[in-house]
Order: structure tokens, then sequence, then C-alpha cells
């Protein structure tokens, strides 16, 4: 009975459905929102990286009209709980926890912190009272590096640790010592990664509303996790659950960022609770850049043994990761860097590796996850480490990684920090994306610019991307949530379908895709399927849309729920038709005998009956047409990707210009090529743009540099190129159709790829390429360093 | 909304998408927050009010502006365009009809500053080049779709108007 769908849907080139709503002016995000007598919230911030807050005025702001109320962290001490990361010490021997105040009570520990909240009739007013409350502080001097939080003498951000190391962790796995002692050669290096951030074009914002009669509150937020958040804010306002319903409307991207509950969204939800009436705050762009979360931002020293035919024989690397001043939840701000240290063998066979990790806070915005987490940095030091090692052993670039690479026959192969790839196709991809460069005419092309002057380098950056995680791995990790996904699917006595999952669509084409799943599987047309999301009232425990696990987890679950409800609908009509359920199918909003392909009773006609006319049903079935699935995915599925960068450095200027983007991608069954191509076109202009231009500046004081889009640089559209895109489809054995997430992919290996090319490109200078951004500025001290120590690399 | 101690405000008239308003508002209320609150019309976004991202996007007198960098009394007395006047009722102008057909949109948060741009662009250069779409464009940020789908859209709809 559990055939497969008719497959008429999965893989097809469909237009997205939830579009002409958006091009029309018709989206509701947060901000659209407008309650009556709505209030706005504006928050004070810290404009010390490090200081007491020695006193806190508030009456010349309530003195100003307009204003409702100004709340400060004394104000909430005993009411609301901080937010607090914490794990079970058996599975994270090593973590210190630290208590992120809603509001800060007594001491700020990065320029954007909270001190207080201030409403009023409007935000105008509201951000006016705001600069009315006086705040003395004593400041501290601020840890303002990573490095330097470790020194003996560093100030602590957190007393109570008694240093500034937030998470250690060490492993080995192999014979590393042997692997060196028997190297032919030996490469190290330090890679640094900017401080980047997600930043979506819609910052954060919520509106909380209190209903008095009934107790309930109402919360809006531009939140990736709705369920997530409803739980966090019973826990920290103490309240019952059920009581609290989130909504999360449109939202204008997340990226990770809005994977997270925030102190702003508990303090507005108690704001709206305590003052019985609706309660606004919209974030600015500069609270956004300096106060939200920001990603990514990590040094690796790493070494690479290997034989003389390019062999890796083993890996060492030390990660170390500046937190920030607090810790985010769920997985904490010491996530980067062991999953840094967890992915970074990829697509290769590393027989021997050892690592460290460390994670210090500092005083700065706290680390959240951003689109690949911790990969970025992984691949761009593997990918660093082979080159290198290439040119030392004067191999090809891509020679070495196609020694190294899992072969298909390989799979499912477990790699050495124990995960199953269950399929891949490494050696292909490279192979693919080099051809589409055309890779020899490539070289050719350099080596003549070369002679002119022109500076022209082609990086290659291969990757193995881990999604869609289950309950299980999670429990591994130590971090309290499940990965499993939930869907309610209904059939309405019409024959048309809604279902409600848990999964957040914010630009990833949910609505098409999961249609297309049950169109398939339930042979009805695109359009009778609704899909409502984002409301904890209606839809199933989800946890949101994060990690690329959407599309299998998400998918997985509309397909199960799907599945189930086409086989009581074959089951019934088997018995009204006395057709045997095996030889019926449902094609084009019928039940079809498939011998003779005769239709025989349309869905409509059936589910009016098993609806409103139960009584002619068969005993043993009940009545309705009403699902609800919760859906487990396996361990991890893997999607794998090349990518290559062939672009021009210009020495004079520092400029890197590019001329091709080749990826070459597989994440298995493709459901809508247009939306997969979407999702690596945009996570490659982010890829980019961490490569290139992005990163978050703080100054040696710990003050924050980079509070607009004139300082934090997004690509634009004269920045990004065209991504030439091929695919491989290696469906995954494990999930509904073969499924594998690809979200994050894009953003993954961009900094590699760039990084490899630019070094490529400037190798008869001899420079050492082993930082991000590659800004000018950047490029041009590279080259700097390079011709006063020649022969560093 | 309430501008309590603002009491200093003015009477606007504005034309927008065809319809007159006549409003008092306080002088410093912005352009942006006037189209959105007051007005209701809250297709157009606003993503970092200060006047980098290119969202807030409209059109005025026949020229894009970006309604973050505007007080509400500098349009007084102008003819406004937002994204709610570019379709005939749901009949969707080419553009929007282009962004469809090749999936310009993710999020779609900057979707209506990008068409309010490209309506400018194509007015004033009706058969741009790549490049000069590119250049066109790059005034407006979108964190999702890498750029490469909205800029066939807007060649899509150059290449109809000249076939
Ligand atoms: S909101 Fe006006 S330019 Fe960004
Ligand atoms: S579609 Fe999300 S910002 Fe452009």
């Amino acid at each position: 009975m559990s055939r497969e769908g008719t497959g008429k849907m999965l893989g097809a080139q469909v237009r997205r459905v939830e579009d002409p709503r958006v091009l029309l002016g018709k989206t509701q995000y947060v901000d659209d929102l407008v309650l009556p007598d709505m209030l706005a919230v504006a928050f004070v911030r810290s404009p010390y990286a490090h200081a007491k807050i020695t006193k806190i005025d508030v009456q010349a702001a309530l003195t100003k009209p307009g204003v409702a109320c100004v709340l400060t962290g004394k104000d909430i001490l005993e009411t609301i709980k901080p937010l607090r990361v914490e794990f079970d010490t058996q599975k994270v021997p090593f973590h210190k926890s630290c208590n992120w105040h809603v509001l800060t009570p007594d001491k700020v520990r990065f320029v954007g912190d909270l001190v207080a909240a201030v409403v009023a009739t409007d935000r105008y007013t509201a951000e006016d009272a705001a600069e009315l409350v006086e705040v003395d502080y004593e400041p501290f001097e601020a840890v303002a590096d990573m490095e330097s939080a470790l020194l003996a003498d560093a100030p602590l951000v957190h007393e109570e640790w008694g240093d500034n190391v937030m998470e250690r962790l060490e492993a080995q796995i192999g014979e590393v010592g042997k692997a060196f002692q028997e190297a032919d050669c030996v490469v190290s290096e330090r890679f640094v990664t900017g401080r980047h951030m997600a930043s979506p074009l819609e910052t954060r914002g919520c509106v909380a509303q209190f209903d008095v009669a009934t107790e309930a509150l109402t919360v809006w937020s531009s939140t990736q996790v709705p369920h997530t958040l409803r739980a966090s804010l019973a826990t920290l306002l103490d309240l019952a659950e059920h009581r609290i319903r989130v909504i999360s409307p449109d939202v204008g991207g997340g990226f990770g960022l809005k994977a997270h509950p925030f102190p702003e969204e508990v303090v507005v939800t108690y704001l709206a609770r305590a003052l019985r009436k609706p309660v606004k705050w919209i974030e600015d762009r500069r609270e956004h850049l300096s106060a939200s979360l920001q990603a990514k931002h990590q040094i690796v020293t790493a070494e690479m043994a290997l034989k003389s035919d390019g062999s890796v024989l083993g890996l060492k690397a030390r990660f170390l990761s500046d937190a920030g001043g607090y810790s985010s939840y769920p997985w904490s701000s010491a996530f980067e860097p062991k999953h840094a240290a967890g992915t970074i063998t990829g697509p290769y066979k590393i027989p021997a590796f050892s690592f460290e990790t460390c994670t210090v806070a500092t005083n700065k915005a706290s680390i959240g996850v951003y689109r690949g987490v911790g990969i970025p940095i992984a691949a761009l030091t593997m990918e660093r480490l082979l080159d290198m090692g290439a040119q030392k052993l004067d191999l090809d670039p891509a020679e070495i990684r196609l020694r190294n690479m899992i072969r298909k026959e390989e799979h499912p192969y477990t790699t050495l920090m124990g995960a199953e790839i269950e399929s891949g196709s490494h050696q292909a991809s490279l192979q693919q994306a080099l051809d589409i460069l055309g890779y020899d005419d490539f070289r050719a092309e350099q080596q003549k610019a070369r002679q002119n002057g022109r500076y022209l380098g082609v990086g290659i950056g291969s990757y193995v991307e881990g999604t869609a995680h289950n309950s299980a791995v999670f429990d591994s990790f130590g971090v309290k949530i499940g990965g499993y996904e939930s869907a309610t699917l209904r059939i309405d006595e019409s024959g048309k379908v809604t279902v409600f999952v848990g999964t957040h669509s914010h630009g990833q084409g949910h609505h098409t895709v999961y249609a297309q799943l049950i169109a398939d599987t339930l042979g009805v047309a695109l359009e009778d399927v609704a899909v409502v999301q984002g409301d904890t009232q209606a839809t199933p425990r989800g946890w949101g849309t994060w990690a690329s696990r959407s599309a299998v987890t998400g998918g997985g679950a509309v397909t199960s729920a799907a599945q189930k409800l086409r086989d009581k609908l074959l089951r019934i009509a088997a018995r009204l038709t006395e057709v045997p359920a095996d030889d019926l199918e449902l094609v084009q909003g019928a039940v079809q005998r498939k011998t003779g392909a005769v239709r025989l009773l349309s869905i409509p006609e059936l589910a009016h009956r098993i609806i409103a006319q139960p009584t002619s049903l068969p005993p043993d079935e009940e009545p309705g047409l009403d699902v609800t699935v919760a859906y487990e995915p396996p361990p991890i599925t893997h999607s794998n990707a090349t990518h290559v960068a062939a672009l021009e450095v210009d020495i004079e200027t520092g400029q890197v210009q590019l001329l091709r983007y080749i990826v070459v991608e597989d994440c298995g069954t493709i459901i809508n090529p247009i939306i997969v191509n979407g999702q690596i076109q945009g996570g490659v202009a982010q890829g980019i743009g961490s490569a290139l231009y992005e990163q978050a500046v703080y100054d040696d004081a710990g003050q924050f540099l980079t509070g607009t889009l004139m300082d934090y640089l997004i690509p634009t559209a004269a920045d990004v190129p065209q991504v030439e895109i091929g695919h491989i489809e290696t469906p995954s054995p494990y999930t509904l159709h073969g499924i594998k997430g690809m979200g994050e992919g894009g953003a993954i290996a961009p900094p590699a790829a760039i990084a490899n090319a630019v070094a490529d490109a400037l190798s008869p200078f001899g420079v050492r390429v082993n930082e991000v951004p590659l800004t000018p500025e950047r490029v041009l001290s590279m080259l700097d360093r390079a011709q006063t120590n020649p022969g560093t690399e | 909304m309430a501008e309590t101690q603002f009491a200093e405000s003015q009477t606007i008239r504005v034309r927008v998408n065809g319809q007159e308003y006549e409003r008092e508002v306080p002088v410093r209320r912005l352009l942006a927050d006037f189209i959105r609150h007051d007005l209701g019309l809250t297709a157009t976004h606003l993503g970092c009010e200060h006047g980098v991202c290119g969202a807030c996007t409209i059109i005025m007198d026949g020229e894009s502006v970006r309604s973050c960098l505007l007080f509400a009394v500098q349009a007084d007395g102008a003819e406004l365009q937002t994204l709610e006047g570019l379709a005939d009722g749901d009949d969707m102008h080419p553009l929007q009809q282009a962004f469809w057909d090749n999936h310009a949109l993710q999020c779609g948060f900057c979707t209506s500053g990008f068409l309010m741009s490209a309506v400018d662009l194509l007015d004033k250069h009706p058969r741009p080049s790549e490049e000069e779409i590119r250049h066109g464009l790059s005034g407006n940020l979108c964190r999702c779709t890498g750029y490469a789908n909205i800029i066939k859209a807007v060649q899509a709809v150059a290449e109809q108007s000249q076939s």
C-alpha cells in the first residue's frame, strides 16, 4: 500500500505558489500589524563595552508626555528569569553557563547590551524618551579580542567563571603523532574568519497582546522558531505555555539569526501583560548590527601531514572562537568551533585528527548560528591546507582532492568523527565543476595574463553539508531540542487539502514544495493544497526552519501524513468499489483502477462519504480525514558540492573581481530545481560577502564601529555574478524520496574557493592568504607582507 | 498616532497611486512612516532607515526615491506611486509577472523596493544592458536571492517591450 506517489510534481520546475501575494504587496510582516491602542517600545542600550551601572534615573523620561512606563533590570530581576544555556555535563564536560538578563541589572557586557525599555504611544516618542533615561556607568577595561581574553590578567566578562573560557573540548582520533612522524610534507597555517552577520533585510521585531478576558497572550514575532519561542516565553516569564500563542507572520529572512529566542521578545511580552495593552518593538538597523547576534568569528591554527603522493595522513587543529558577552539559546555561543571541528574532514578520508576547541567570552555581541555554522571556516581551513600541500608537493589542486576524496563506492562511509555519510558524488562534482569552467583553458589564460601583468586565479572549495539532524544527534550534542518535525494533514469535504506544519518558510518556498509532495501522494492539484505554518495554535509542535532541515524533516512529515490519508482513502474505496486496494491509485482528483486506468469515484465524493456520511464506512474505519504525524529523519543527511571561483586580483588596488563562479551541487532528489538553484545563488552571495566584504568591527576598547549598512557591507547586484550551476542527484537511501537538505550549502564554500583563488592569483608573490574577508586593504597588506618577508609560504 | 510634544505639524496633500489624501502630519514624520502607518500602505518596507538598502523605494513625481530619507512634508503636493499601485487590480504589471516567472524573490522583503527601482530604471533606460541593470539596481539590497534572477526578470521585461 505504500507505493510512491505518481511522481509528476517531484522534480518539476514549478513557479512558487506563494509569490503573487508578495508581488501584489499583500504580505504581512510584523511591522505591518496595527492593533488598537498599541504602544511602542524603544530600548536603552549600553554605549560602553564593559561597565558597571551605578545609577539609572528614569524621571525625565517618565514625565515626558506620551510615555507609559520605563522598565529597568532591577524592576524585573525577580519576575523574569534570565536566558541561560545549560548542558548535561556528561555530554558537554567543560562548559560554563552565564545568565543573560533580559535587561541587565548591574553590568553591561557589550555595546548595545539592554539597560532599560521605554514604552510610549509611538516609536518616535519612545525613542526620544529613551534618550532621556540617564544612566551612570563606571567603565571597565574591555575584553576586545579572543586571544587577549585568554591572558592571565584579562578583565573578566563573567566574574563567577574565574577566567573567560566558556567551553573547551579536546579529542584525538586515530594515530596523529605517527601520522606527523611519517609525513613527507607538513603544512600549517593560522586562519581567521571575520565576525559575520546574517543581517536579514527585515530586522527583528515583535508585537505582544494580552487578552484580559481569557488571560491569553498572543505574540507575533519575526522568528524562524515559533514553538521554541513559545516554550522560552513560558519558562522565562513563568506562564502556562498553553496560554501563549506565537505567530510568526511573513518573515523577511532569517538565515539562523532568527532561530534564537531573544531578550527583547521576552521584555515586550512582559510589557503587554503588565500594561494590558498591545506593545510593538521594531528593531532599527544599528541595533540589529550591534546587538542581535553575530557569527562565525574564529581563529583556527591547523597543521596537515601529507605523503608525497598527496594523500593526507593526519590533521591537527585548534579552534579558538569569540563568543561575545553572553550565550545564545539553544545551541550556546560555543557551538561554532565544535561544529567546525566536527565537520572539518568534509568529503575527505582523513585517518587521524586531533583537535582542541576553545570558546571565550569577550565584550562584543554574542555569537549565534548563521548559515553553515562552523562549516565555512572548517572548509576554509581544509581547502587552504590542501592547496598549500599541493603547492609544496607540486601537485595540481584538483588532483590532491581527487586522491583524498571518499569514492562513490565507499559509501556509506563513516567519518573519523563517527558520522555516516550515506551517499555522495564528491569526485564527480569536482570533475563537473572543473569541466564547466574549462580548467585547462583557464590555466592557459592565466599564464598569458601573467605575462601582461594581470593576476588571474582559480580556487576550489569542496564540502559536505550535514543537514536535518535528528533528535538523537542533538541529544548527543547535549542540546535539548528535537530533530523530528510534525504535520497535520486534513482533507475536507470538498476534497481539498490543508497541511499544518511546524517548519517556517521565510523565503524557502515551503508552500510550493510541500504542495508538490502532497499533490503527488494524493493525486490532487497543486492549487488544492493549502499550507499553514507559523502559528503555535494551528500547527502541531514543530522545530521551525534552520540547518537545512525543512525539505527532509518537514517534507518527510507532510509526505508521511499524506501517505497515511492516501492509504485510508484507498482502503475505504476498495470496500466501496469492491476492487482490491492494491489495484487502486489516486490520480487527478479521483480513485482510479490501475487495470485499464478506469476512474471509479472522485476524491471529493469519497471524502464527503468519509467525513459526512460515516455510517456508510466499514465498521473498523474511523470517520474523518485528519492525521498528525511526527517524522524523525535519519541521524544526519549529507549533501555535497564543489565550488570553483575564477577571479582577477588587481595588485595596485587590492580589488578582487570575480570572473566566474561555479557550483556543482548534489542534494539527492530535487523537489523543485527553481528553488534549489535560488538557494544556491543566494547562499553564494552571502558567502561572497563573507569572503570579500563583510565584517562587524570593534576597536580596542570594544566600541562597535560598523553600525550602518555603509560599514557592514552586504554584496550588491554589482558584486555577485550569475552562478553557473550543475547538478548531480545521488539520493539518500534513508529519507523519503531520497531528498537531502541544501539551504546552507551555497554559503559554505565561497570563503574557501575565493581564498584559494586569490592565493593562486598571487602565487608569483608567495602571498599567505589566511584571513577573510579579503578586503582590498587586506589584500594589499598581504602583498606587502610577502614582499617584506619573501618565501614565507 | 498621537505625536504629543511635537505639536508642530502641517497639513499636506499627496496623490498616492492615483488617490488624493489630505492629512495633518508632524513635520518630522518620515515619508515612509506616513505611507506605511498613516495611509496603511504597508507594501513599502523599511530595511535600514538610513538610505542604504533601498527597501523603501517609491516613485515620487516620476523619480525613484528612498522614502526613509524624506519627511512626509517634503512630499506635499507630490504624486507618489507605491507597489500597491503597480498592478491593475490583480492583473500584474509585466515586472511583477517577470519576477514571478523568474523566481526573483525569496522572503519578499526587498521585492517592493526592487520593483519600484526597476520601474524607474526601465522608464529611463528601456533597453538596458546587463551592466546597466546591475548598476541601476545596485542601490537595492537583497539578502536572499543573490540578484541573478532579479536581473533576469528585468531583462525579460526589457526584451518583451522591444519585441
Ligand atoms: S529603508 Fe530606506 S534605504 Fe533602507
Ligand atoms: S528576497 Fe529576501 S531580501 Fe530579497
